[in-house]
């Protein structure tokens, strides 16, 4: 088991003249107050944890001082503050101090008018406490609906073992202007490799805990196993807050997951996107379902995490569909989880048909501009080509083999002066990408026909796609 | 690693189940432990996602009442921890209906392990299914092809050939390539394992014979020869037998079956067969057909000004082909415009306009298979003639290539 690393002292020294006789001797006798409650509240945006931790410190009355140490973990020590949870009135920190051959201590001077007890609360930041959701898929075998679960894993690698804590994590991004790893100045590496023999004795101890533990009555009657604990939601400000019901207890270099969001029957639609900056050169295959209520979701905002998405196979199985990292979605917001493609739908762009028109000729060190391709103007030896238009006429075909129709949208976006033409009723998603929709049957074939007509040279005279209705032939 | 009573080697992956000796004192518990493995009931490896292979095993696990700790580690192989799924399936015994539920899952530093805290109703048995990723354990397809003598069809078979570098063997274990028939087969250590997936009988076969510059070149330029690769083309439609799936990628060997029934089959080459949607046409290359001669001729080029620096580019494209084949074939004359206009006036990087002149002695081009700028035409020619004599086919591709600058 893992021995506190970082502690308080009272140093119980005659307090004749100033702290600095005291801690001058080389002789000490001191007590060390235990923890009685700490809680960690940690932020996945940043490698960064409030400890908020009270011990109770008798003090005697005159100067009190105290020694608060951290060696070898990733408090940052400019955040350490105490403060007095009773008899606060009659408490005080007459100074701090931080000694300089002494790394990650300090000394802090208590005035007492009392002589007993009072709760002290000391808080500080640390790092190398992290949290991260992660999401598990599983879609019933006709693709309706979804189970959905979400966790969160603690990872402790701070260097120090909060035995008992209560644990908060907060979801959202906050501001710091510097890290706290680099304000402990200790890097993680070395925190990592601290004590391996006393990290992996974790296993025994799990155990032995559970030995410890009172044995269930021979003849109870077979009731709920253990509950989960809970995992409370509530926001604040900007953020939301996932408090842990009870206590945790996370070793050093260990990490420990726990259901964040009970499993949910989650209704979904499938959409099969072309998105080439998005998703690349391919027709791609989406789960698309909304953290709402309608989708038995919609409690919290769902945190940045990884997705991972399988399916019930129909043979008493699962098929692994994909993984993927999801950004933090708030409530209301969509969830598209990008299977990739699917080799049961062919997506072929086709390019039938190249024509130029509206060609414009310069009579060369002229300002005269002739039109050249309706036959009307004469041959001009000293003309360049200055203008025209590029025809394009494509297919857009898609083969549907699966077993279900399907819903397909497109998006394509184009550079320069562009007329898209066709009779799609497509619409302008940006003022250079078209957007279409359309639909396959199952073992149905679907062809889009559009033109696009690129104005170059001086017939270029925007940038951005304008939509034109247009029957054209297959 | 735990100990075992089983004298065979362990397995790399295990699952071990602390048993939690309530009465000893504690301050031996960190030596004394008594651990069950529970061992596979049940695996399947299914490899219906192309980039990994997902493995399921199923393990009957004792549980006493409350929380228990279920031990997973693995040594050597390569398991994404983060893709381990856990499930209760159902109780083995189903008359102790336990309600099983995973408490949290905890994961020590520096070892490939995980430990799930499981609590359990009551003491009793729990059929539980493990999922996870496993790396090199892998799939290939690849595809055996027997032409009729008459190569007018081939019986195909397909094969997925399994590769299990995963450090890991597993017993009986299913096996699912997400199309064709499921497999229940014992898969070793280092073991490469071939199956059958398919057999398709009788499927039509087209044999090809192409030529065309841009993609397959001249087997001798000065003479204006073209190279003629052969191809057999089989379509993935149920009207040719296939159709049930998309083909994978895989090698494809072919032979050839002998004159009569007894005589062996002759090896006639091999070619990657590319992945092939239903509807589509795999085509594979057999090598390149001698006896069948094309020459090429750009026979005209010329520029007609229209106004100032636009003009038109008339070419006339010539080709003379011999069969000296016993059978008359039908040979593919394919002509990449751009190719071509890169010869005749170099590429402007314009896509290329053009249209058919009145020279043009071929049949009309291929819809399904010609583009904007790619064109298709059949030539069918006659066999040799009994003298061994060609009869010499001239055909002309006549174009206008417009609006050029």
């Amino acid at each position: 088991m893992l021995r506190l690393r970082h502690t308080i002292f009272c140093v119980l020294l005659p307090m004749v003249g100033s702290l600095r006789t005291a801690t001058a001797r080389n002789v000490d006798l001191s007590t060390v107050p235990r923890r009685n409650t700490v809680q960690l509240t940690i932020y996945n945006s940043e490698d960064l944890t409030l400890v908020r931790e009270t011990r109770i410190v008798t003090f005697r009355k005159g100067n009190n001082p105290l020694q608060f140490s951290w060696a070898n973990t990733l408090i940052d020590p400019t955040s350490v503050e105490l403060r007095f949870l009773t008899s606060a009135e009659k408490l005080e920190v007459l100074d701090t101090t931080f000694p300089h051959d002494k790394p990650q201590m300090l000394y802090w001077n208590i005035g007492s008018e009392i002589d007993g007890e009072a709760t002290v609360e000391i808080t500080y930041f640390t790092s190398g406490i992290t949290w991260a959701a992660d999401y598990l898929c599983v879609a019933d075998k006709a693709e309706k609906q979804l189970g959905f679960e979400g966790f969160v894993r603690v990872t402790n690698n701070s260097g120090e073992e909060y035995e008992n804590a209560q644990v908060r994590l907060v979801v959202g991004t906050i501001n710091l202007v510097e890290k706290i790893a680099q304000l402990a100045k200790l890097p993680e590496s070395e925190v990592l490799n601290l004590r391996k023999n006393q990290l992996l004795s974790y296993r025994e101890q799990v155990v032995k805990e559970a030995a410890t533990a009172p044995a269930p009555a021979a003849d109870a009657p077979a009731t709920q196993p253990p509950a989960e604990k809970k995992i409370i939601k509530e926001g604040l400000s900007e953020y939301f807050i996932y408090t842990i019901e009870g206590t945790e207890t996370i070793p050093n270099g260990w990490s420990k997951r726990m259901r964040s969001l009970e499993g949910q029957t989650v209704p979904f639609k499938i959409q099969y996107r072309y998105r080439p900056q998005q998703y690349g050169e391919q027709l791609v295959r989406l789960y698309l379902l909304t953290n709402d209520k309608d989708s038995k979701l919609g409690t919290s905002p769902l945190p940045d995490g990884m997705v991972r998405v399988f399916r019930d196979n129909g043979r008493n199985g699962l098929s692994f569909l994909t993984a993927q990292p999801t950004k933090y979605i708030p409530i209301g917001d969509k969830i598209e989880l990008n299977l990739g493609p699917d080799p049961e739908v062919v997506f072929e762009l086709i390019k039938r048909r190249a024509f130029r028109d509206d060609i414009w000729e310069q009579v060369n060190g002229a300002n005269i501009f002739r039109r050249v391709d309706d036959g009307a103007a004469k041959v001009e030896v000293n003309a360049t080509v200055v203008g025209w238009n590029d025809h394009e006429v494509f297919d857009q075909r898609i083969r549907n083999y699966s077993a279900n129709p399907i819903d397909v949208e497109i998006r394509r976006t184009f550079s320069g002066h562009i007329t898209f033409r066709s009779a799609l009723k497509p619409v302008l998603h940006d003022f250079q990408t078209v957007e279409l929709h359309t639909t396959a049957d199952a073992g149905g074939k679907a062809v889009l026909i559009y033109e696009l007509v690129s104005h170059q040279g001086r017939n270029s005279r925007q940038n951005n796609v304008t939509l034109e209705d247009a029957e054209l032939k297959p | 690693m735990p100990s075992s009573f089983k004298t065979v080697r362990l397995p790399h992956i295990l699952v071990a189940l602390l048993l939690l000796l309530m009465q000893l004192p504690a301050t031996t518990m960190a030596r004394i432990k008594l651990i069950t493995l529970p061992v596979r009931e049940r695996v399947e490896i299914q490899l219906d996602n192309a980039t990994a292979t997902l493995v399921e095993e199923e393990r009957i696990v004792p549980l006493v009442k409350g929380e228990n700790q279920v031990d997973f580690s693995w040594a050597n192989t390569q398991i994404d921890p983060e893709t381990i799924v856990f499930r209760v399936i159902a109780p083995a015994d189903a008359k102790n209906q336990l309600d099983v539920r995973v408490l949290s899952v905890s994961y020590p530093p520096n070892e490939a392990a995980l430990v799930w805290s499981v609590g359990s109703s009551d003491s009793g048995s729990a059929r539980v299914r493990i999922s996870y990723l496993l790396g090199n354990l892998g799939k290939s397809f690849n595809y055996r092809a027997v032409a009729s003598n008459d190569e007018s069809t081939l019986n195909l078979s397909q094969y997925m050939r399994l590769q299990n570098f995963a450090n890991e063997e597993f017993g009986n274990t299913g096996l699912y390539a997400g199309f064709g028939k499921e497999f229940l087969k014992p898969i070793g250590l280092n073991e490469t394992k071939e199956m059958l997936v398919g057999r398709f009988p009788q499927v039509p076969v087209r044999k090809t014979y192409t030529c065309d510059p841009q993609e397959f070149g001249y087997i001798d330029q000065p003479q204006n020869k073209l190279r003629v690769p052969m191809h057999y083309v089989l379509k993935n439609d149920k009207a040719d037998k296939l159709g049930a799936a998309p083909l994978p990628y895989g090698k494809v060997r072919i032979f050839i079956a002998g004159r009569e029934k007894e005589q062996s089959t002759t090896f006639l080459g091999e070619d990657w067969g590319k992945f092939t949607p239903i509807d589509d046409e795999m085509k594979l290359y057999l090598g390149v057909a001698q006896d069948i001669v094309v020459k090429r001729i750009i026979e005209k080029n010329e520029n007609h000004r229209v106004a100032g620096n636009l003009s038109n580019q008339e070419v006339v494209v010539k080709f003379e082909i011999e069969n000296f084949k016993e059978q008359a074939v039908t040979l593919d004359v394919t002509e990449g415009l751009r190719f071509l206009r890169n010869e005749v006036r170099g590429d402007s990087g314009r896509d290329v306009e053009w249209e058919l002149g009145k020279l043009t002695t071929l049949d009309a081009a291929d819809a399904d298979k010609s583009t904007f700028d790619r064109l298709v035409f059949h030539v069918k020619l006659p066999a040799r003639d009994k003298q061994g004599k060609a009869e010499k086919v001239v055909r002309k591709l006549h174009l206008i290539l417009k609006n050029e600058w």
